[in-house]
């Protein structure tokens, strides 16, 4: 018996931040010097993460590489515009693991946009979530996985420190 | 935003509602068929229930005479909501690096 419960419909995440600096260095920053700001805490490895690494071509991967000595691919790229644009497809699962299809993960395109006074905006735009899995299926592994309470409570966590 | 977050701490942070949510999972129920599998009173869980709707946790509809509590999908968006809230975060070391940028150790 199917519940009465929609699909999920797609939301994307929008964030917009205007930095002074030129669009060809906020995109060699943002990409080629990701190690440089990405948060520490972010990375789906078993143990520490040393490293955060976009491989800077259409098809390139994104991975992290670990105190371990592992690399951990969390993405890759599947549209390259310097400085104007790129997509990459966001390859981690309702369960906090790689997910080897990109066809089955969401996708971040990030736009640098040139503003007056030499400052570029960069407009975020993180979609597709509702190929994580619809419905109850979302739901259940929501509320059964780490990512369900725990996650909402790491978030929050992050949030406010 | 925030407070939405904080709505949603709260309602979890409480085991009979976490179980009325799991109680929920396989499909839409009644406030007293939920009731059936706990030990406290009808209104006790009609103010649980309140709490997670508030929360946006679960949706309510009626049906015929009765009200049929069910699972909200948004507010199960886990990812989504930590994504949003990364992004937040990120975007301002991001802006903070081109800015200001700081050699890296090692």
């Amino acid at each position: 018996m199917t519940t009465a419960i929609d699909p999920t419909p797609d939301q994307p995440v929008h964030k917009t931040i205007t930095v002074q600096a030129s669009p060809e260095r906020a995109f060699q920053v943002f990409t080629g010097g990701i190690d440089t700001w990405w948060p520490r805490t972010h990375h789906i490895g078993q143990s520490a993460m040393t490293k955060t690494v976009i491989e800077c071509y259409a098809g390139g991967r994104c991975y992290s590489e670990q105190a371990d000595g592992t690399e951990c691919v969390w993405g890759s790229i599947l549209a390259w515009e310097p400085p104007h644009r790129f997509v990459m497809a966001w390859q981690i699962d309702q369960q906090w693991k790689y997910q080897p299809d990109p066809a089955q993960s969401s996708e971040v395109e990030v736009r640098f946009t040139p503003e007056e006074g030499g400052a570029t905006r960069v407009d975020l735009e993180h979609r597709h979530f509702n190929r994580l899995g619809a419905g109850a299926d979302t739901m259940r592994t929501a509320v059964a996985s780490p990512m369900g309470w725990a996650g909402l409570l790491r978030g929050f966590a992050v949030q406010v420190d | 935003m925030q407070t939405y977050q904080a709505l949603q701490l709260d309602a979890l942070g409480d085991a009979t509602r976490r179980a009325v949510l799991e109680r929920l999972l396989a499909g839409p129920l009644p406030v007293g068929e939920i009731a059936r599998d706990f030990a406290i009173s009808r209104p006790a869980i009609s103010q649980h229930l309140r709490i997670l709707k508030q929360a946006k946790l679960v949706t309510d509809r009626s049906a015929g005479t009765r009200r049929l509590y069910q699972l909200n999908p948004e507010g199960f968006d886990a990812i989504r909501s930590y994504c949003d809230r990364f992004w937040t975060q990120a975007l301002a070391a991001f802006k903070e690096q081109v800015e200001n940028p700081i050699p890296k150790e090692k």
